[in-house]
């Protein structure tokens, strides 16, 4: 024991100024650890204070396994694997600012982080560094990690952190805690999260990581709330229709959709075929409110009912660069300059269903759909007309203030959400069987 | 910028707004919140266009336009600034069901009171059945804030941190925060009979019977009372539409002297113009003058 706090000792007298003997630290410093069962760290910055001191001058951190993290933690070291890392912009007080955001794994478990500062080093997927004085928070009901000013991280040798266990000696500790979820609740930065779900659809793909390649196992899950992508980082046997128990994934995002990831920590069971509906059932769009999507961060497959309340800018008959596929404006391409264009057609609409707004995008054959006219159509009608814009005003006729039900894929950006739509149909709804029902509701069956 | 939501709200939870707010910031966008704490920069709505007119100058067009749904009317003012909704509203002729989706606005001015309104992005023309569409969707609006504020009105003080355990999102949070803080706890009755009406209307079963629809009524007497009653409506309809020469509407006066020589008294017509009026078959564009919907 004694050795143990021997350094955290050393590192109160030092941030005290040595005002205080290291003798007398000791014993209060013990005192609070053994006989308060107080933790260490939340000791060593108590006796700071006590002694008039400023707890922002302890440099020693407390080193800790991932799975031994709890929330409010001030400094904490850890040894540790970027399981992800990514960047963000964000605005703050002095203006836009880059941070890092991603997971970070040990042998026991993984954990969101969040980097306000920059690293002295470019990290990426794989390395493994040495953090101290990180301190951690809850979010979402889930530890997460924050490198602060405080913190200082460096990178080590890729053997200094055992590779992850080989999964086959059963779950890790930490899979035994990992906390249940449905497919529809998944967040970006969630980890060691436990799920069930039948497997729509798997291929095997390789991709490029450091030190070569490797195969990733990826597809699409569904539960009865939702569907999901997945990546699997390891050969766990998945087959189109499976039932999957896997405990100890984490979630990371494309494009703001929540997408869960597992590898060998993880433990994966297969279910009895009747656990879950069937295939057909399962792969069925979830119908979802706008703000449900917003709060997530998009979907995969989801349906959404509203109105189409406003055409946007670059609807209609649109001209793209044959080299990069942007939408010329004037003939001209912002890359490649004058080009000789390829004629579109699309829409760029904002759907609202009075919980919230998405911009649906309809590629060329919806839109060819709705306008019961082809592109070769629609050029000639530009040509009489003397005007691409004939065909936006068609457009805004037919679908303004129009209800329709449109399913996709929805994204996420600084800009909000957008669905590429894949099916849309005019949407017709019974007004009076729906009333009926609304004024049972309030009024008690008649 | 996130895309701000297009409320549907009726024109009388709307009317009833006298707070509004705005982010602080110089781009900040400004809302208006309702006593039911819908917090509103934008609208869609869709009602009957009852009257449209221009109430400033040939050269500066300012167009004032009334919708109305079954709880009250909005008022639209499109100018020079809303260049495509003005020229849609300038061409638009009464009565028609129209969808705008618009900005909210609060007038206060300096002779007291408060004004909601809206400044239109764009006006289109609809049918019934997209009225009809509207008018449940804003029933399951006002439905969910009625319930929230229900719940909310029995915290002490309301936060968001028990709104949020009810499942509410924290925009719809935001807005009840800032209703209970301006209006205190309102009377919700009046806005559940609002919504009770509102679901009625979209039934046929609760609106008067229309002749070709009668057949099943148990008693032959009030049957022939009702018809007799509907014909002499019909009578006075018919009066306001010959009445109705230049669209600005029958006068009071014309419509009285036509009814007496059709033997309806001026009791009798008193109480069938309400009667009209109530089913939205006519209103009064201005005072003293009735129009055909």
């Amino acid at each position: 024991m004694r050795d143990e706090i021997a350094p955290h000792v050393e590192d109160i007298t030092r941030a005290l100024g040595g005002k205080v003997s290291e003798l007398e630290i000791e014993k209060e410093l013990s005192n609070y650890v053994n006989v308060y069962r107080v933790s260490l760290d939340t000791a060593k910055r108590s006796i700071v204070k006590k002694h008039g001191g400023n707890p922002a001058h302890l440099s020693l951190g407390i080193a800790k396994t991932i799975r031994e993290l709890v929330p409010g933690e001030n400094s904490v070291n850890l040894l540790a694997r970027i399981v992800s890392v990514n960047e963000k912009t964000i605005d703050s007080e002095n203006g836009a600012r880059t941070i890092l955001y991603g997971i970070l794994g040990d042998a026991t478990a993984t954990v969101p982080f969040t980097a306000w500062e920059p690293l002295p080093f470019e990290p990426a997927r794989g390395d493994v560094v040495r953090v101290a004085n990180a301190y951690t928070k809850e979010y979402r009901g889930q530890v997460q990690v924050n490198l602060g000013v405080r913190s200082v991280v460096t990178r080590e040798a890729p053997d200094a952190l055992p590779p992850a266990p080989v999964g086959t000696g059963g779950p890790s500790p930490a899979a035994a805690r990992a906390t249940p979820v449905k497919i529809v609740e998944l967040r970006e930065g969630s980890s060691n999260i436990a799920f069930t779900a039948r497997v729509l659809g798997v291929e095997r793909r390789e991709v490029d990581v450091d030190g070569g390649k490797k195969a990733v196992f990826s597809g699409v899950i569904a539960d009865e709330t939702a569907k999901s992508q997945f990546s699997a980082w390891k050969d766990f046997e998945l087959r189109d229709g499976d039932v999957l128990r896997v405990e100890g994934a984490y979630v990371k995002s494309w494009r703001g959709i929540p997408q869960v990831s597992f590898d060998e920590r993880a433990l994966v069971k297969k279910l009895d075929d009747g656990a879950l509906p069937p295939m057909d059932e399962l792969g069925r769009s979830p119908r979802m409110w706008i703000e449900d999507l917003s709060e997530r961060g998009g979907g995969v497959d989801v349906t959404v009912r509203g109105i189409l309340i406003d055409l946007k800018e670059g609807s209609g008959l649109v001209y793209r660069c044959p080299e990069c596929k942007r939408v010329l404006r004037k003939g001209v391409c912002r890359i490649h300059g004058e080009v000789t264009g390829t004629p579109d057609l699309r829409v760029k609409a904002v759907l609202d269903d009075g919980s919230g707004a998405l911009t649906a995008v309809f590629g060329k054959d919806l839109t060819e759909g709705l306008l019961d006219k082809t592109v070769e159509e629609c050029i000639a009608q530009a040509k009489e007309a003397m005007s691409q814009e004939v065909i936006r005003d068609d457009l805004a006729d037919l679908l303004v203030a129009q209800p329709v039900e449109a399913r996709g894929n929805v994204t996420s950006d600084d800009y909000g959400l957008m669905m590429i739509v894949d099916q849309a149909k005019i949407l017709k709804v019974d007004v009076r069987e729906e009333a009926r029902a609304m004024l049972e509701e309030l009024e008690g069956p008649a | 910028m996130i895309r701000e939501i297009a409320w549907r709200v009726f024109a009388g939870e709307y009317n009833d707004a006298n707070k509004d707010v705005s982010g602080g910031g110089e781009r900040s966008p400004s809302y208006v919140v309702t006593p039911l704490g819908a917090k509103i920069n934008r609208l869609f709505v869709v009602g009957v266009l009852t009257d449209v007119e221009n109430v400033a100058t040939d050269e500066a067009p300012m167009w004032r336009a009334r919708l109305q749904d079954p709880t009250g009317t909005y008022h639209v003012y499109a100018g020079q600034y809303q260049p495509e909704a003005s020229a849609a509203l300038a061409k638009l002729k009464p009565p028609a069901f129209v969808a705008v989706t618009g900005k909210s606005r609060l007038f206060t001015p300096d002779s007291g009171g408060t004004y909601t309104s809206i400044r239109p992005e764009t006006v289109k023309v609809v049918d019934e059945g997209l009225r009809d569409y509207w008018i449940l969707d804003a029933c399951r609006s006002l439905k969910k804030r009625l319930e929230a504020l229900r719940e909310a009105y029995k915290m002490d003080p309301v936060t968001k941190e028990e709104l949020a355990a009810l499942g509410i999102k924290p925009p719809m949070a935001e807005g009840i925060l800032a209703a209970v803080e301006h209006y205190g706890k309102v009377d919700l009755s009046r806005y559940s009979a609002m919504l009770a009406e509102a679901v009625r209307y979209l039934l046929p079963e609760f609106q008067p019977a229309k002749p070709e629809e009668e057949g099943s009524a148990p008693d032959t007497a009030s049957k022939a009372a009702d018809a007799a009653q509907e014909a002499r409506e019909q009578t006075v309809l018919g009066i306001i539409g010959e009445l109705d020469s230049d669209g600005k509407g029958a006068s009071w006066d014309g419509i009285t002297a036509r009814a007496g020589k059709a033997g309806v008294d001026k009791d009798a017509l008193e109480e069938l113009i309400n009667s009209l009026l109530d089913k939205g078959l006519i209103y009064e564009p201005i005072l003293g003058r009735m129009k055909k919907i």
